[in-house]
């Protein structure tokens, strides 16, 4: 029927792109989602959404990617989209070194606005302009590593670890929310000492279980 | 349950006929003088903004029915432009496979794309009109307002025309129009000359006339003493006064523009492409922005306003009148300016939480809807949970120039321009209109479903909307 509702899905994962504008964000997102890419696509309004279903470690999972806007203007309306977030990819343009460089005002922009323990992958995209590289491999690498996040060079136009990229960041959250759910049956059943179990709180209702945040 | 909250002019059968019944015609409008054209200041202070000047009440609302988008012009542009918005999401796991059909609830079938083309005779008598009220000595604003808001022609350049008198720009004595267009571009040359400049260029040109000076005063031809050369001036300055120093701070705000310009519009080829007739479309837009930005450093520019710009530019550049079609940048820079005086409260990011600013007006969209539509309301913000800033953000930043087609937000322009009421008074009862009209769409979606329409939103017969946006006025 019309708008079908549907609930075909282990778990619904809320992630967020971020980053300057004109790193690609909304490329990386339709690649991703319907494998399309187009060289001058508009500039993000507000917010744009998309999802995609995959297979992760045999659940299905339904990722929910909220893309934003990447101008300083839009930050105060896109942090409402933070809510309820679990992951976050953080996209830089390896050509641009002022969007590198930018990469901590968006890490400040995460610990503001979203869950503390928000997973963040951090990817440097447009690898395929090499020979206008800006931003060397190593120093990502190097500033994922301090800052404790995942780490990747993808170009969205080449279709180059785009869907690895999502593949990661969602294996990692899946493991983080079974284990979760794990550690609570776990403390259920053996009675464990109250709060002792993980602290990871991505309890929101969208991270979790069968029905989505926002399905009826 | 279903029809419980729904007002009855929402079943009835009229709306979805192409053709709404003829209704009684509206009073004859009062004299010129009722309908001052609002002055907005030409630049916009830094905000908090005052509002915008009151229009004149609202006259006799114009309740004849619309008439048809001018969808069968056959310009390139345009018509390289239709496909468009039809594609979008389409592979989505979660495209909504169900009924085609989104228009009136009791009446499922036919809002859509299909209004039979309305006779050739009616719009050869309304454009006949328009250009009986253009050809009058003084603009019968009232009368213009009415016949615009029915969509414009935009052949003969009338749509170019009648957008500049509804913007303010064109004064409605005719006799004024050479003098006032005239005064207008050479102060846009003007601006241009002081505010486009770079430095290098006015640091030469500082250099020149002190070498001038030097040479008035020392009568000899020979070189510059060093001295002569202001420090302050120079590139690696650290002086805040320096030209330089202001350069690149306005730099980034330069990259955000030309970024932007290039994405305007990408299927179109009047704005993209390699032509010289698209690059130098494109260097008049940025222009244009940037100027903006400069004279408004409050605003400055903020990304989408290039959007707004567009329909503009695209009507003045195409002038069948050479002379005006010249002048397009300098009358679409002021244009642009009349149109964010409208406009601007939504693009400030510190009024963003005043009762003025970009959310307030989604809430009164969000009241609008639930005042005409309380069932679709909660389902939408309740049951749902589609916060309507993630759909409305869009659509009224950008005064929908994004949900359509090229040619038919040209057709929504016409009318919301033309509103006495102001455009954004319209602009809420439009994408009212819009929410109504996908109601069973709506209603039946889950959270995913009803945002992914609303940020798809699908193309839909824009005299329909229009015609349905208009009946929300009177309730």
């Amino acid at each position: 029927m019309a708008g079908r509702v549907d609930h075909e899905y282990d778990y619904l994962f809320k992630i967020v792109l971020i980053g300057d504008s004109g790193v690609g964000k909304s490329n990386i997102l339709s690649r991703f989602t319907r494998n399309e890419f187009c060289l001058e696509s508009k500039s993000t309004i507000g917010v744009e959404f998309a999802t995609k279903t995959l297979q992760i470690e045999g659940k299905t999972v339904k990722a929910q990617i909220w893309d934003t806007a990447g101008q300083e203007r839009y930050r105060a309306i896109t942090s409402a989209y933070y809510r309820g977030a679990v992951g976050a990819l953080l996209v830089y343009d390896i050509t641009k070194k002022q969007t590198f460089d930018n990469v901590n005002r968006w890490l400040r922009e995460l610990r503001e606005h979203a869950d503390s323990n928000i997973v963040i992958m951090m990817t440097g995209n447009k690898s395929d302009l090499n020979h206008l590289r800006a931003v060397a491999d190593q120093d990502g690498q190097n500033l994922a590593e301090k800052e404790g996040l995942s780490f990747l060079e993808t170009s969205a136009l080449e279709a180059l670890n785009v869907e690895r990229a999502f593949q990661t960041i969602l294996t990692e959250i899946y493991h983080i929310v079974s284990k979760k759910a794990l550690a609570a049956q776990e403390a259920a059943s053996a009675a464990a000492l109250p709060g002792q179990g993980t602290t990871i709180n991505v309890n929101d209702p969208s991270g979790n279980d069968k029905r989505g945040c926002c399905s009826t | 349950m279903v029809n419980k909250r729904v007002p009855d002019w929402l079943n009835s059968s009229l709306w979805s006929s192409p053709q709404p019944p003829p209704s009684p015609p509206p009073p004859s409008p009062p004299p010129l003088s009722a309908v001052a054209i609002s002055d907005p200041p030409l630049l916009i202070p830094p905000p908090p903004a005052i509002a915008r000047p009151s229009e004149p009440p609202p006259s006799s609302t114009s309740s004849s029915p619309y008439a048809h988008a001018p969808k069968g012009e056959n310009r390139d542009p345009l018509t390289s432009s239709y496909a468009n918005n039809t594609s979008v999401y389409c592979t989505d796991d979660d495209e909504d496979d169900g009924s085609p059909s989104y228009s009136a609830p009791s009446n499922g079938g036919d809002s859509g794309a299909a209004a039979p083309p309305p006779p050739a005779a009616q719009d050869v008598s309304r454009q006949a009109q328009i250009l009986q009220e253009l050809s009058r000595k003084v603009i019968n604003m009232v009368e213009l307002r009415k016949l615009a808001s029915q969509g414009l022609p935009d052949g003969a350049g009338i749509r170019a025309t009648v957008w500049k008198l509804l913007l303010g720009y064109l004064p409605t004595d005719r006799f004024l129009w050479p003098s006032e267009l005239a005064k207008k571009r050479s102060q846009y040359k003007q601006f241009k000359e002081e505010l486009l400049m770079n430095p290098s260029e006015i640091t030469r040109r500082m250099e020149k006339s002190s070498l001038e000076n030097h040479e008035l005063e020392a009568g000899s031809p020979g070189f510059m003493s060093r001295s002569e050369i202001s420090h302050g001036e120079h590139p690696l300055s650290l002086g805040k006064s320096s030209v330089w120093n202001q350069f690149f701070q306005e730099t980034e705000i330069k990259e955000q523009i030309d970024r932007d310009v290039m994405r305007t519009h990408p299927d179109i080829h009047f704005f993209s492409g390699d032509s010289t007739f698209a690059k130098s479309n494109q260097e008049a837009l940025k222009n244009i922005l940037n100027l903006f930005a400069k004279l408004n450093p409050g605003i400055r520019y903020v990304q989408g306003m290039n959007e707004l710009l567009a329909p503009l530019f695209y009507m003045f550049k195409n002038d069948p009148d050479e002379e005006n079609a010249a002048s397009a940048e300098a009358d679409t820079f002021f244009c642009f300016v009349e149109l964010m005086s409208g406009f601007r409260d939504n693009f400030v990011q510190q009024l963003d939480n005043s009762v003025v600013g970009i959310r307030a007006t989604i809430s009164r969209l969000s009241h609008l809807l639930k005042e005409h539509d309380e069932e679709l309301w909660r389902h939408l913000e309740m049951t749902t949970k589609v916060n309507p800033q993630f759909y409305a953000f869009r659509w009224i930043t950008l005064l929908l120039t994004q949900e359509f087609n090229f040619a038919d937000s040209l057709f929504i322009w016409d009318t919301l321009l033309s509103d006495p009421d102001g455009p954004q008074e319209t602009l809420l009862r439009v994408c009212c209109a819009m929410l109504v009209i996908v109601r069973k769409r709506l209603l039946a979606g889950d959270f995913t479903s009803n945002l992914k329409l609303l940020q798809n939103y699908p193309s839909t017969n824009i005299s329909h909307i229009l015609y349905v946006a208009n009946k929300l006025r009177a309730h």
